[in-house]
């Protein structure tokens, strides 16, 4: 699939901004995304490649436009919606739900 | 594919999770032999990157024989085959403008080559 992750030899994208010290994870979110796609794979409802393509398939503006953990939740949410183990009807109810109990 | 018990989990944790496939089958390439990238544009999932399609370049090893990510990430079945580590001079890959002393290696797949 030739879309944003693909980015070898693309121009304007700026240096690499190396981070000395730079913690595994930025955020507890981050850690918590990580070990969610790791326990869903290992699930079995779909493999490693599947699970990148997943990511790939991200649109090509908010790809670019994310952090590699938000890539992953993207991929994440995206297999979980195909595979019906959790909609994404669902997700988003849970999160207005979320978002009410917060104010 | 069945779910990994919990008491298998953290021993595939420590050991990591192989690509690398059982099946012995025939290397088309060997080391030496100059190879092209396919033209190829997949709408599927896919290792071979765009810069490097139609690219010409020559087998530095071969790494033996692995799942292959194309038909495995859509159900189509493992498909091993051999994966080669591919040696391009920067200026096959990005023109004259490109140092002449440079090159890249690129881990390919059988499938995505051909012989030139």
């Amino acid at each position: 699939m030739n879309s944003a992750h693909d980015l070898g030899g693309m121009d304007g994208l700026g240096p690499i901004d190396y981070e000395m010290d730079e913690p595994v994870f930025h955020a507890e979110w981050e850690r918590r995304i990580f070990a969610l796609t790791v326990a869903m794979g290992f699930y079995g409802a779909w493999n490693i490649d599947t699970s990148r393509h997943a990511r790939e398939r991200t649109p090509a503006a908010e790809y670019l436009a994310s952090s590699y953990y938000e890539i992953w939740l993207s991929g994440l949410e995206k297999l979980l919606d195909e595979t019906g183990l959790l909609t994404r009807a669902e997700i988003d109810a849970r999160t207005t739900a979320l978002r009410a109990e917060a104010r | 594919m069945p779910a990994l018990k919990a008491k298998d989990a953290l021993a595939l944790l420590r050991k990591g999770g192989s690509a690398r496939a059982k099946a012995e089958g025939p290397a088309k390439f060997a080391p030496g032999d100059r190879v092209a990238v396919r033209n190829m544009n997949p709408r599927g999932h896919t290792r071979a990157p765009r810069y490097i399609r139609c690219k010409t370049g020559t087998i530095d090893r071969d790494h033996g024989v692995f799942v292959f990510p194309d038909s495995h990430a859509h159900g189509k079945g493992s498909c091993p085959q051999h994966v080669y580590s591919v040696r391009f001079t920067a200026r096959d890959v990005w023109g004259d403008d490109a140092s002449s002393r440079d090159a890249i290696y690129i881990d390919l797949w059988d499938d995505y080559l051909t012989p030139v």
